[in-house]
């Protein structure tokens, strides 16, 4: 039976534990052979770290987010939007303090598919001064193929 | 060179979307997501034999092409969504176009159009990127 809309409602305002996080040199090594170009110039961490970082640190993980929205199934997911903003640059070796919650929840029906809900998530990474490192937001579609 | 409204971002193409570069990305990332690493996954949900890459690393083309024409710290925020999605074996080009020099609150920012498409130009990615140029570079 599909979750219901006020149980899913329930979640917004959801803080997750939050943590810190450094990113090893072997993570960023791989990682940023996995985009296709060469290492990063010195201790700069790749970008794409924008999206695993802010997870992990905060305290929680992509299965927990799945599970959070109750997700029919690991692939019942799609994505609705990415906004990373980079407020200093990331680097390795760097212990960044990592604050999460999730900020919204919609539920939608277009015409006679599935029911869609979508999720919406905030994570805020500082570094170790307090300084605003970076502010990752996105929203999530959790579709519901066997109501 | 100043950067002006219209100019185009030069491309950044991945000429072979890896699955076993997915492989690596899942561990690191610790995706339970099989779409990435399974076929059998994505053949049971109808996608074909292929799996799929991960939004990030399809992001980080963009990311790389911004970087590559700007100096690897010039990305300053981008905004998109997923229209299509990248499998295995694909071939991908990230591109871009100047569409404002004036950006609140970023002085010496540039706001581009951004997109990852297939070689028949259908779009994976679209959206828009805040960069700041670093030293000097193609278009900054």
């Amino acid at each position: 039976m599909t979750v219901s809309e006020a149980e899913l409602g329930a979640l917004v305002g959801h803080e997750f534990p939050g943590g810190r996080y450094s990113i090893a040199h072997w993570e960023n090594f791989l990682l940023t052979e996995a985009t296709g170009r060469g290492p990063m110039p010195g201790d700069l961490a790749h970008p794409v770290h924008l999206f695993h970082v802010p997870i992990a640190g905060a305290g929680t993980s992509l299965a927990e987010l799945f599970a959070l929205g109750r997700a029919e199934s690991d692939a019942s997911i799609t994505i609705d939007y990415y906004d990373w903003e980079t407020l200093q640059p990331l680097r390795e070796g760097v212990e960044y303090e990592v604050r999460g919650r999730i900020t919204e929840h919609e539920r939608t029906q277009p015409g006679a598919g599935p029911i869609v809900d979508a999720l919406g998530f905030l994570f805020e990474l500082s570094d170790p001064d307090g300084r605003p490192a970076a502010r990752v937001a996105f929203r999530w579609h959790y579709w519901r193929w066997n109501p | 060179m100043t950067a002006r409204v219209g100019d185009r971002i030069p491309g950044w193409t991945m000429e072979v979307v890896s699955d076993a570069r997915m492989r690596t990305v899942a561990a690191i990332l610790r995706d339970p997501n099989p779409v990435h690493w399974d076929r059998a996954s994505t053949a049971r949900l109808g996608l074909g034999d292929r799996v799929v890459n991960q939004s990030p690393i399809s992001l980080s083309y963009i990311q790389n092409m911004l970087m590559e024409c700007w100096g690897p710290t010039c990305i300053k925020r981008l905004r998109v969504r997923f229209p299509g999605v990248v499998f295995e074996g694909d071939r991908m080009k990230a591109g871009g176009v100047v569409r404002s020099t004036e950006v609140g609150g970023h002085p010496g920012a540039l706001e581009c159009e951004v997109w990852l498409e297939h070689e028949d130009g259908t779009r994976a990615i679209e959206g828009t990127a805040i960069v700041e140029p670093g030293p000097p570079g193609m278009l900054g």
